[in-house]
């Protein structure tokens, strides 16, 4: 697949014994370290997705929704036009990303807390007003930039897989991993909490902690994956969908299956996004909007058919 | 007979030779190119047989567009660069960093060059590009002759009467350029003032052309789109450039693609159409 054709027999050779060959290196240095953080982010966004959806009891939210892709959007546009890439390296872009992320978090969060309670639809309204702002700051800043500066927010915003450092990808992996282990502390709690906030507290569930915890939880898992790659579409909101048709509402299940079908689905489109018009690469969002889009409108109207 | 084995033997030894040299050679032999300037470059240059890949938009002379593609001036295919081979490749300020850095990492030497500001900045990294490659006699020679014809340009518009400009290479923001880039010497050396030179960015507003009313206007940009700025132009009539006719279309290719050669002759042209109207 892709550029060099690497059959499985020549893989299985590869691994054992042509190690230093350029066949090696493409699949070892290139290849496998774009699907290890295509499975962590596309784990992680839709994870996030359906975290915040079962919270809001909202199938429209997405981990986008709450301004923490333009906290951090606008973290990276600051550092690329302050030029601290130069003065820190190549750490500190995503480094500025996180940083963005978490104070809008914080910003969202302290905004809704009314009297000790965590107010949902507020928490909603804050969130995609400040993503408004953000997005109008973000073009401000676009506005004024040099026309170098410009193109890496451009390429920045439209999000990429190929990540360079090992560290950062390995990092993401962790992260993923034990944020779907955390949200599993949750998963009755989700359950509950889908038949609405009173109904779950008769369940004899702590609704406050569980809705902070749970929006902390969903958050960090943006905020890493925004801050490593970009913004990349739709996985957070129509994986999350797609399975809650697919296999109901019952988190326990809901959660890995997300997760995992997220993991899958992102790793496909970005296969897909280098190999369609090769040696052209198009940036992965292009494809999870299209490839997304559509399945979710076929599965959609098929499913109206039947009922 | 005798004499057959003798000239086998002598063959062979050429041959041994021949690869000894290239494999002992300090200069790179198998060069990728992410620029469409740098491409042009080493084939003036003279090295084009060692240009092994270059990006799509590479397509002068026409020869490069036969080399493999790799990818756009901003977007890379880091996979197909490394089944290459090659052994530099050199990078634009249009490449991404994230590439560079993985590029790198992957043991491929890579030399990136900045956006030159001025023509000065187009020599120097010219002759360095010449360094690189082992053709830096070569590029002095290219070098001192555009120097000489610029030089000889810019004594013959010294005492001409200086001309306003302005120069639009981008539709929809008006985008101009500042004395950022080497496009702002061009009008500088050719006799002519660009009213955007103290601009921050190359964002300007029609209002403030109107207000400067330059005598020129050129237009950069390709296609139709430069016809349909001429006509937009054509509607401000207080404007000097308009009551006298002097808007102009400007091949962007030209304009844009700084080796030490192609500057000079766009130079040339630049001039005439400034003080000569042709």
């Amino acid at each position: 697949m892709g550029i060099t054709n690497i059959t499985f027999k020549k893989f299985i050779s590869l691994i054992f014994t042509e190690r230093g060959s350029i066949e090696y290196s493409v699949l070892f240095d290139i290849r496998l370290p774009r699907i290890i953080l295509g499975l962590a982010i596309g784990g992680a966004l839709s994870l996030a997705g359906v975290i915040l959806q079962g919270l809001f009891r909202n199938p429209l939210v997405e981990p986008y929704t709450l301004g923490i892709s333009g906290g951090a959007a606008l973290g990276v546009c600051l550092n690329i036009i302050f030029q601290l890439e130069q003065n820190l390296g190549g750490i500190s872009l995503p480094l500025s990303g996180f940083l963005g992320a978490i104070l809008i978090i914080f910003l969202v969060y302290s905004l809704s807390i009314k009297k000790g309670i965590l107010k949902i639809q507020e928490l909603l309204l804050t969130g995609v007003m400040l993503s408004f702002i953000l997005s109008s700051l973000i073009m401000l800043i676009m506005a004024i930039s040099h026309i170098q500066d410009l193109q890496g927010i451009i390429f920045w915003i439209m999000g990429s897989l190929a990540e360079p450092n090992w560290f950062l990808i390995k990092l993401m992996f962790f992260v993923s991993i034990l944020g779907l282990l955390f949200s599993y502390i949750f998963c009755h709690a989700l359950n509950a909490l889908s038949l609405g906030e009173e109904e779950a507290l008769h369940l004899g569930i702590n609704v406050e902690l569980t809705k902070r915890l749970l929006f902390i939880l969903a958050s960090l898992l943006t905020g890493f994956s925004v801050s490593v790659a970009g913004i990349i579409g739709f996985v957070g909101l129509v994986v999350p969908h797609f399975m809650r048709n697919l296999i109901g509402n019952d988190h326990r299940i809901l959660l890995i299956s997300s997760f995992l079908s997220g993991a899958g689905f992102l790793v496909l489109c970005d296969t897909l996004a280098r190999t369609i018009i090769s040696p052209l690469e198009l940036p992965v969002g292009v494809i999870t909007g299209i490839l997304g889009g559509s399945i979710f409108i076929y599965v959609l109207s098929k499913k109206q058919m039947k009922s | 007979m005798k004499k057959y084995i003798i000239l086998q033997i002598l063959f062979l030894v050429i041959l041994f030779a021949n690869s000894a040299l290239s494999i002992s050679s300090p200069y790179p032999q198998r060069i990728i190119s992410l620029g469409p300037y740098i491409t042009e470059a080493l084939y003036l240059l003279g090295v084009q047989d060692k240009l092994i890949g270059c990006t799509v938009y590479c397509k002068r002379p026409p020869d490069a567009e036969k080399k493999e593609k790799v990818g756009t001036v901003i977007q890379i295919n880091i996979e197909k660069i490394l089944t290459l081979k090659p052994d530099l490749v050199i990078a634009t300020a249009l490449t991404q960093k994230k590439d560079i850095e993985k590029l790198k990492k992957l043991g491929i030497k890579v030399i990136r060059f900045s956006s030159p500001k001025n023509f000065f900045e187009i020599c120097s990294q010219f002759l360095e590009l010449g360094r690189i490659v082992g053709r830096y006699d070569i590029a002095e020679k290219i070098v001192q002759e555009a120097e000489d014809r610029v030089g000889q340009i810019k004594s013959k518009t010294e005492n001409l009467p200086k001309v306003k400009i302005f120069i639009e290479i981008g539709t929809n923001p008006l985008f101009t350029i500042n004395n950022d880039s080497f496009v702002n010497d061009f009008i500088e050396f050719a006799g002519g003032i660009n009213i955007a030179k103290d601009a921050k960015t190359g964002i300007y507003s029609r209002e403030a052309v109107l207000k400067e009313n330059p005598d020129v206007i050129i237009i950069a940009t390709m296609g139709i789109v430069a016809d349909k700025e001429k006509q937009i132009w054509e509607k401000y009539k207080t404007l000097k450039a308009v009551k006298n006719n002097r808007i102009y279309i400007f091949d962007a290719y030209k304009l844009c693609s700084p080796t030490p050669i192609s500057f000079a002759e766009t130079l040339e042209e630049l001039v005439n159409i400034l003080h000569f109207k042709r």
